[in-house]
């Protein structure tokens, strides 16, 4: 490493643990690899007592890993402008290229190896550990533990690379970056492409030098390309407005005109209403890759009705994320309306963007799921999404981005979704054995869900008013 | 000696002219005013000229150098403070000005921190998280690390917005000082009277166009600076900040 990009890099990694430290207080940002630790080694447990295989164990934790990172590679979407908007008044060496001789992509380069350093050591780590119990109650060798980390953070550099690239080409060429996701999935789904052998989960199933290098080149590659493609974004003198969403948004009830607040802050910042349809497109194509892998690995026949409902319902959050992702707490106080209403006109807007792009999917899964199939995840759909808004409105207010480092938070958040997803995943995996039962299930546990997620929306209002008052 | 030369320098965000058909000289030893409403194309021109943006057509030299071909030896050169530049939330000034001094390959930047330091007036504010500092604070800071590396040319951006009047004072004679010893400033500012106070050129744009280029001190008679902006640009006076 040449001096500036050691002297980059150290500085970055020291701003990183300050930012975490500063914005979260330290012991609870130190607990957070112990909470992963815990939460999902009951999760291996409740998958295991649940019948659940191994190799299905460590086949979805590799997809759901490339989905984190996918996810995580989206803040791409947000840029600079909307970064000071998420985190405050803030600025991050990363951005530090108008003033200095370093190119941004340099600098960009350093701050992904950064991340992906600093989320393999605090996120995959604890997770692959969480898996050491199975690993050895099923007699394989510790190394094995060792190669699941190995492979996994390459998941998650395929995911953010993936991002970074999909961003990129869809910052130049629109259409090009969804053809791509279109062409994936199709592939995948239709042309019988197996992917898995370009992954690092490849690896992990059969450790050969040839599978490595197979498996990890597609990462190093969607990383270069992802830095060479991917611009920052913060120039709003040439974005364009559409007067077709603009219509769309007027189209949208709204009484006090935070709704209308709320889908402009999505549609008219950086990625616009696209982001909404590519971060439920890549929970939607991890979603079916996972299902085919599943029925091809093991005799399970999930319900992809009921798990593409409970799925796409569970990535409202991140739009959720984007609705608030402009709202000043401070000044929802200054508004001459209450906080309920503030609530209830970001519910407005998140339904409205919600529900359509999940409909989107579920057309498109008519492709090769039949419709009758689908109708139950059209059901489940909804009433998940309706969960999903009232336990975020009521845990995390107006700053949800903020659940990921904040420990106790993180954890009730995390059981509160699980509460609610487990059961309807794991009727979407009994369907085999019981399809009626399992329908209602999956129906009936997300009807209680939406009528306990409508209560915690309406009670968030009045709890984030006083709260706001106390604090300020 | 030409520090800073423009031809036809242009730039378009698809219908909108962002900059249209800029030409201009600025000498080595100037201190250079860039003045104009909102909108009027001074950022613009700035990030041309320091390699952030490319422009449509037209080209510009800097020191020598092509800020379109060579962006990264034209900011090895300069020095730069944007409007609206903060340090970075979680690092200390010296933290930060290490940082600068280290990618910029500097000699002694203990020593340089030290002495920006107490010319600044944020000695005591050395080691505080920039996120903890006032606005006034982190524009100090910033106004450090364009001059850390003592370059020969320094664009600014607004230089005394967010100061105390005491400061503002400071800032000027230091601005002046450094001129005086042979180095050029590429100043953009709304405050017309710092411009007639400071500059030796002015350049008044509007809607992206050149209108005028001027030496604050042969206007004629009674006329001030801010009058002949006014008419210049038609404005109305109650938009022209003093």
């Amino acid at each position: 490493m040449s001096t500036p990009t050691r002297t980059i890099f150290v500085a970055m990694l020291k701003e990183e643990w300050r930012l975490q430290s500063t914005l979260f207080g330290g012991r609870r940002f130190a607990a957070f690899p112990l909470a992963v630790l815990a939460l999902t080694a009951g999760g291996f447990v409740l998958l295991s007592e649940a019948g659940t295989g191994q190799e299905a164990i460590v086949a979805g934790l590799h997809a759901l890993v490339v989905f984190f990172g996918l996810q995580v590679g989206t803040i791409g979407l947000v840029g600079r402008d909307a970064m000071r908007d998420v985190l405050g008044d803030m600025t991050l060496l990363v951005f530090s290229s108008r003033t200095l001789p370093i190119t941004w992509r340099r600098l960009l380069a350093i701050f992904l190896v950064k991340d992906l350093l600093y989320y393999s050591i605090l996120f995959v780590g604890p997770v692959a550990l969480a898996y050491t119990p199975i690993a050895i109650a099923g007699g394989q060798p510790p190394l094995e533990v060792g190669l699941l980390w190995l492979t996994l953070s390459g998941a998650f550099a395929l995911g953010v690379g993936s991002s970074l690239t999909l961003i990129g080409l869809g910052s130049h060429h629109r259409l090009v970056g969804l053809g791509a996701v279109a062409l994936v999935t199709a592939g995948v789904v239709l042309g019988g492409v197996d992917p898995v052998t370009l992954t690092p989960y490849g690896t992990y199933t059969d450790a050969t030098l040839a599978n490595a290098v197979a498996g990890f080149a597609p990462v190093v590659v969607l990383g270069v390309f992802g830095v060479l493609l991917f611009e920052p974004g913060e120039r709003s003198q040439g974005r364009k407005r559409f007067a077709l969403v603009d219509r769309l948004v007027h189209a949208v009830p709204d009484d006090r005109g935070i709704t209308h607040k709320a889908l402009f802050s999505v549609v008219r910042s950086s990625g616009s209403v696209w982001k909404v349809l590519f971060s439920m497109g890549v929970l939607f194509g991890v979603a079916a890759l996972l299902l085919s892998e599943l029925s091809r690995a093991t005799a399970i026949e999930p319900h992809r009705g009921i798990a593409f409902g409970a799925l796409l319902g569970l990535g409202g959050f991140t739009t959720y994320a984007w609705l608030t992702q402009f709202e000043d707490e401070g000044a929802t106080l200054r508004y001459p309306v209450t906080t309920a209403a503030v609530f209830a006109g970001i519910r407005r807007a998140y339904l409205a963007l919600v529900l359509p792009t999940g409909l989107v999917y579920f057309a498109i899964a008519t492709v090769w799921v039949p419709i009758s199939e689908l109708l139950v995840g059209v059901v489940v759909f909804p009433l998940v999404a309706v969960y999903v808004y009232g336990l975020t409105a009521y845990v995390a207010g107006f700053s949800p981005t903020e659940l990921l480092f904040d420990t106790p938070l993180f954890l009730a958040f995390g059981s509160g979704l699980s509460l609610m997803a487990l059961p309807v995943l794991i009727a979407s995996l009994a369907n085999s054995a019981a399809p009626t039962i399992a329908m209602g299930v999956a129906v009936g546990v997300s009807t209680v869900a939406a009528a306990i997620g409508i209560v915690l929306g309406r009670l968030a209002g009045p709890r984030w008013e006083s709260r706001l008052r106390t604090s300020s | 000696m030409t520090a800073i030369e423009t031809e036809g320098l242009t730039r378009r965000y698809g219908e909108v002219t962002a900059l249209e058909d800029l030409s201009l000289t600025v000498d080595e030893g100037e201190l250079f005013g860039l003045l104009g409403p909102n909108g009027s194309g001074k950022t613009t021109t700035i990030e041309i000229l320091t390699g952030q943006l490319t422009p449509t057509s037209g080209s510009a030299t800097v020191l020598s150098h092509d800020p379109v071909a060579e962006p990264l030896a034209v900011r090895e050169a300069i020095g730069i403070l944007p409007e609206r530049e903060d340090p970075p939330s979680f690092l200390t000034p010296r933290e930060y000005l290490q940082f600068v001094g280290d990618v910029r390959d500097l000699a002694d930047v203990a020593g340089r921190i030290e002495t920006w330091a107490d010319r600044l007036s944020f000695s005591h504010k050395l080691d505080t998280l920039a996120t903890d500092l006032s606005e006034g604070e982190r524009q100090r800071v910033m106004l450090a690390q364009a001059f850390l590396h003592e370059p020969s040319l320094v664009f600014i951006d607004e230089p005394l917005v967010n100061l105390d009047p005491i400061l503002q004072e400071e800032v000027k004679d230091h601005l002046q000082e450094y001129c005086d010893a042979g180095n050029t400033l590429f100043l953009s500012t709304h405050f017309v009277d710092v411009a007639e106070e400071l500059c030796t050129d002015v350049a008044i744009l509007r809607e992206g166009e050149l209108l005028a280029t001027r030496d604050p001190r042969e206007l004629a008679g009674e006329e001030t600076l801010l009058e002949y902006f006014i008419s210049t640009v038609g404005a109305d006076p109650a938009e022209v900040t003093r």
